[in-house]
């Protein structure tokens, strides 16, 4: 065509090639999603930490006064942690109906499922970054009384929940298209996940004898992680740190595998 | 069920041609036997419960039939050609485009595509009914596979070419469907394909829109564009594609100059009905 602006354009290329991962579509579909849920509403990310804040409300009244947890400054550890937990528990809540919604979309462009499903998880960080810099804000002034050096193990610990929620997200996603029973499914596993976690208690509360097998969950490592840097004001144990490190890569391999599979199926199923 | 897609056996890349041949002399478009069936469930097992009860039993997790969409589909496309795919419903026109787009893999066969290729499947399946025009513009355009310069270059072109006026600022959830169509069919043209997958999708809008859109398509084709349409209604596209390709039951039944494809089409159609009724 005369107007063709792209030479590149007539290089042989085959159908399948073309619903390749693109940055552009990334940023605008995760641009959207935060439009669609912003752009009417006048208190906007309030009702996004209205939910969080109740619930750390309510776990911060149970857990100073009912069941007194011998922790101190109890609200700086669980803020420490909550938002994480909250983070995963939504993305991988979205994941179920991230291909259904999309179905019709699906159908009629050629738009690789992985986007879609990156874009939701990334729509969710957004929120998620900005729900950490009001718990940096809150421990920096009425915890530590100035900034910790642990607080540059931040972004180090971000990528490593990214990369274990996206390996979760992609084949949640990818079943949910095949089995309805994923999306019962996964309100109970989450439920059974937080209390198995270190989101209201430390992980130093659990016995000894228990532990080694309590902190194979790449997420107790995780939020022991978040709980040294922000909390602790130290560095995060190596050791586990590692051995976390290790789970979500093998997790995000699994699941981009299991994803890659079937994705070609994907558009003709959901 | 993941075990069904086992079966489905993609079609291996085929990028053993020779280099010395220009892509220009090449077809735009090559389809080699290609096949491509859906299944047809009598029964489908969508739960673990049932996952579990039929492993136990030893009952088949599905009892399905393949349904071919396209049996051995034979299709080539020169490059700055028209053609038009013709046949009842059901006969594998739309799967025929969206193999060519790439949204579904062939069971088996050959495809290749050389060429940017923008597809219109469905008019607006992109917009977000809150976005604005100017918003939803920018996403439909990425989901295209445009880059944002790449739109930035085009935006004036689509505002233009769609001809909202002051509604680009407002949520697409207040247009009517015609507008809809405006702006959906303006950035799908503005992508600058080089072959433009069309799934009878000009029903829409009113006359001078209609109008306004096969002279788009017009000067499309004259620049060189390689056009793939559906149509039910082949009189008004004809002036664009010169060769009909008319499909039954996922085959090639008849391919020839549209105006004597479209006669024998209409013929079929014609008797076919009075049987009916």
């Amino acid at each position: 065509m005369a107007t063709l602006e792209t030479p590149s354009a007539l290089a042989p290329r085959h159908p399948f090639s073309r619903r390749r991962w693109s940055w552009e579509l990334l940023a605008n579909l995760v641009a959207r999603n935060l439009r669609v849920k912003y752009q009417r509403s006048a208190l906007g990310f309030v009702w996004t930490l209205l939910n969080p804040l109740l619930t750390v409300g309510v776990l911060i009244a149970v857990f100073r006064y009912v069941v007194k947890l011998q922790v101190p400054h109890y609200w700086a550890f669980l803020i420490s942690g909550y938002f994480v937990w909250s983070f995963t528990l939504q993305a991988l809540t979205a994941a179920t109906t991230v291909l259904p919604e999309h179905s019709h979309l699906a159908r009629s462009l050629p738009l690789p499922s992985e986007t879609l499903i990156t874009a939701t998880v990334l729509s969710r960080l957004a929120e998620f970054l900005a729900e950490m810099a009001l718990v940096l804000v809150l421990l920096t002034v009425f915890h530590h009384q100035g900034v910790p050096a642990s607080y540059l193990w931040l972004p180090v610990l971000v990528v490593l929940q990214v990369t274990l929620v996206l390996g979760l997200t992609l084949p949640i996603a990818t079943l949910s298209a095949f089995f309805h029973d994923v999306q019962h499914a996964l309100p109970i596993a989450l439920m059974v996940l937080f209390y198995v976690s270190p989101v209201f208690y430390p992980a130093s509360l659990v016995p000894e004898a228990a532990r080694g097998w309590y902190q194979l969950n790449p997420f107790a490592g995780l939020l022991t992680a978040y709980q040294s840097a922000l909390y602790e004001g130290r560095a995060p144990a190596l050791g586990l740190l590692a051995l976390t490190a290790a789970e979500a890569l093998a997790i995000a391999g699994v699941g981009y595998a299991i994803f890659r599979r079937y994705r070609g199926l994907l558009p003709e199923i959901v | 069920m993941p075990s069904s897609a086992a079966t489905v056996v993609s079609s291996p890349r085929s990028s053993e041609r020779p280099a010395a041949r220009s892509a220009m002399a090449e077809p735009a478009i090559v389809c080699r036997g290609v096949v491509k069936h859906y299944y047809y469930y009598e029964h489908r097992t969508t739960s673990l419960r049932e996952l579990f009860r039929r492993r136990v039993l030893r009952r088949p997790l599905h009892v399905r039939q393949p349904r071919f969409a396209l049996s051995g589909l034979d299709l080539q496309v020169g490059h700055g050609e028209g053609v038009v795919l013709l046949g009842r419903n059901g006969s594998g026109k739309s799967t025929v485009l969206r193999l060519l787009a790439g949204i579904y893999q062939p069971t088996a066969g050959e495809i290749e595509v050389r060429g940017r290729v923008g597809t219109v499947m469905e008019l607006g399946a992109g917009f977000h009914p809150e976005l604005t025009g100017t918003e939803n513009v920018h996403l439909y355009a990425a989901m295209l596979g445009l880059g944002r310069r790449e739109v930035a270059a085009r935006y004036e072109r689509i505002l233009d070419f769609a001809g909202l006026g002051d509604f680009i600022s407002m949520p697409v959830k207040y247009y009517s469907s015609g507008m809809q169509a405006r702006l959906a069919f303006a950035v799908a043209i503005c992508v600058d394909p080089d072959i433009l997958l069309l799934d009878e999708v000009l029903a829409v809008g009113d006359q001078g829109f209609r109008e306004r859109c096969m002279e788009r398509l017009r000067r499309f084709r004259e620049a060189g564009g390689t056009l793939v349409a559906v149509s039910h209604d082949p009189e008004g596209i004809e002036k664009l594609c010169g060769r009909a390709v008319w499909l039954q039951a996922g085959q090639v039944r008849m391919e020839g100059p549209t105006a004597e494809v479209a006669a024998a089409y209409a013929a079929s159609a014609h008797g076919e009905g009075r049987e009916g009724g």
